[in-house]
């Protein structure tokens, strides 16, 4: 792969400081640079902001983090940056996909970006924000002052929709703005499923936290679950046997071709169709079903473990049950696409235009779905080396059909995939090197690139961890998409065809 | 959309007799651990205790005492508990008395191996 050059915006001379072997690259850098630097790269390097999180540093300072993906160079750059006080350079003047994070830093260590602008709540409840655990609890910290009113001004009223909604769904409050029937403005609410992972995880050996982290967003365990073992690996300088690394992938495709199939049956549902989304389900079942044979759990719970797996596929039955599964799988999309009336509602329906997904730097079906051919089992790969590359499927529209369109054609790649990997793919787990050290980990959850970041401890326990579902990046998109001239009956299907978790964001 | 009712007609029956009879697919699911109490010692339940990441397990002198509403079926304690813990297959388990789902099991493998009652 072509590595067109480091980004000079961190040494001015064109050197590399990327050595092309190294998939990360970790830079200190003075906090009054930071705001440039990070200007310079997304602006003259295409880096995409994948993350921007805050950790203990040394001394009782706070380390800010931000993660930036440079995919044409299948690297990632993490700068880090001391805070010594309690604010903090904002990003998001200059990259909006820094918002959300920068609100999370303040509700965890009390730190805020400089400048006037209010924030927004988005993860620690209000009525326990003195009682929740948070990373870097600061005594006195009263998180209220700085938060962005809740204001409903003129004609306009606020209809409350949630957190209690249709059975089956999670718990998020939505708070529809309208004059009477298109959607003005959304409040989001999503911290009624906050559980302080972050917080939680720490103090605990990988193995063990392991079993929490594939909690942390149940529909893509298999996904954040291997980005964070893949921290730890990289935090210990463990390998993975190659039979593993192929049955990881075999899980993780597995994990994809069920989440699509259930999109697809919300998206039946929330346009009305109920014998499309009945048919949908059928298919939905057997694909659990057949995830319970190859992996002995229907939501391929305790597959990835650090330093391998700790099971192996029941390569007979996937190859007995999948391809039927997904003739019908097909019987029902063929369908779909010529009923009107299923169409129709997803046409120009939550728009993201190509320009909002690269500003907000989303991932996964959301910005393929919106032109941006982001899939970082491509751009950043992890296997052995003679894994199979995904062709990234790509529509341009922005609208629920191409988000439908991208992970219909998902589903055939990911089949391809498994029948690559299926042969090789096997059982096997390395003993994590002992000792500490940090790492970042990154897979193409269902959802798009989750990624982690463990350092541990002298004695391999987790000292900081920061998990960062794909949600946590594309929940930021949903308010443009809903305000996009739709009315409230558009509201479930564009969230459907995000097909996000709640839980992913609110971890 | 009359097709869609064709289709339907053509693929059949998909419903099942669930709940009146356990679907044949079930027998798979994870659920819950059983334990032989004459195979377990203290060591062992020790491990166990420590090993199980839900907080299902844990032992009160001579018990070990199982809290199936804790238990995810993860299966962590299957591996380890070779002999002495088993899967039950059994996974219907609501019940609206919470105390139901507190099992204890005597650990009588330290008598056993020492020849005492």
């Amino acid at each position: 792969m072509s590595a067109p050059g480091p980004p000079k915006a961190l040494n001015g001379d064109g050197a590399s400081l990327l050595p092309r072997a190294d998939r990360i690259h970790t830079e200190r850098v003075e906090t009054t640079r930071l705001a440039s630097l990070s200007h310079v790269l997304a602006t003259e390097h295409g880096a995409r902001l994948a993350d921007l999180f805050a950790d203990d540093g040394a001394d009782g300072q706070i380390v800010l983090r931000s993660v930036y993906a440079l995919d044409h160079e299948s690297r990632y750059l993490v700068l880090e940056c001391e805070i010594d006080r309690d604010r903090f350079p904002p990003l998001s003047d200059l990259d909006p996909a820094a918002f959300v994070e920068e609100c999370e830093i303040y509700e965890q260590y009390g730190i805020r970006p400089d400048g006037v602008r209010r924030l927004n709540r988005v993860l620690v409840p209000p009525h326990r924000a003195d009682r929740f655990p948070r990373l870097g609890r600061r005594e006195g910290l009263r998180l209220a002052r700085d938060y962005e009113p809740h204001v409903v001004t003129g004609e306009a009223f606020e209809f409350p929709f949630g957190p209690v909604r249709v059975t089956g769904w999670e718990s998020l409050y939505m708070g529809l703005v309208t004059t009477g029937e298109e959607v003005l403005d959304l409040y989001l609410f999503h911290w009624h499923k906050h559980r302080g992972l972050d917080h939680r995880l720490r103090g605990l050996e990988p193995e063990r936290a392991t079993f929490f982290a594939e909690r942390a967003d149940g529909l893509s365990s298999v996904g954040d679950t291997l980005a964070f073992c893949r921290a730890v690996e990289m935090a210990t300088g463990s390998e993975v046997p190659a039979p593993a690394a192929h049955t990881r992938a075999v899980a993780l495709e597995l994990e994809r071709i069920y989440n699509h199939a259930a999109a697809v049956a919300a998206m039946c549902q929330t346009t009305g169709l109920s014998v499309g989304q009945a048919r949908s389900e059928i298919v939905l079942e057997r694909l659990l079903r057949c995830n319970l044979a190859a992996f002995g759990h229907r939501y391929l719970f305790g597959v990835v473990s650090p330093g391998g797996v700790r099971r192996e596929p029941d390569a007979e039955e996937i190859r007995r049950q999948l391809p039927g599964i997904l003739d019908e799988f097909r019987y029902v999309v063929d369908a779909l696409l010529v009923t009107n009336s299923h169409v129709d509602r997803l046409e120009s329906t939550g728009i993201v235009t190509p320009g909002n997904a690269h500003r907000l730097s989303l991932v996964g079906p959301v910005a393929r779905g919106s032109g941006q051919a982001i899939d970082v089992r491509r751009d950043h790969p992890t296997g052995p080396g003679d894994e199979p590359v995904p062709v990234v499927q790509v529509q341009p529209a922005g609208d629920a059909l191409a988000r439908m369109r991208v992970m219909v054609a998902e589903v055939e790649e990911a089949a391809r995939l498994i029948d690559a990997h299926l042969g090789e793919a096997g059982a096997g787990s390395e003993p994590l090197a002992g000792g500490g050290g940090a790492g970042l980990g990154w897979a193409e959850s269902p959802r798009g690139e989750a990624l982690a970041w463990v350092s541990l401890d002298g004695d391999g326990r987790i000292d900081g961890v920061r998990l960062r579902p794909a949600s946590v990046r594309n929940w930021r998109a949903f308010d443009d998409a809903a305000r996009a001239q739709n009315v409230f009956t558009d509201i479930p299907i564009i969230e459907a065809s995000f097909w996000l978790t709640v839980a992913g964001f609110a971890r | 959309m009359a097709f869609w009712f064709y289709r339907g007609v053509r693929k059949g029956i998909a419903t099942t007799r669930y709940p009146s009879t356990v679907d044949p697919w079930a027998r798979g699911l994870p659920s819950a651990p059983g334990f032989h109490a004459a195979r377990l010692t203290i060591p062992l339940v020790d491990r166990l205790v420590g090993e199980c990441p839900a907080g299902a397990l844990t032992r009160e002198d001579q018990e070990l005492v199982v809290d199936l509403g804790r238990c995810t079926g993860c299966g962590r304690c299957l591996e380890l508990g070779t002999g002495a813990v088993r899967s039950t297959g059994e996974f219907l388990l609501a019940t609206s008395d919470r105390a139901a789902l507190i099992k204890r099991v005597p650990i009588r493998g330290d008598r056993e191996a020492s020849g005492g009652g």
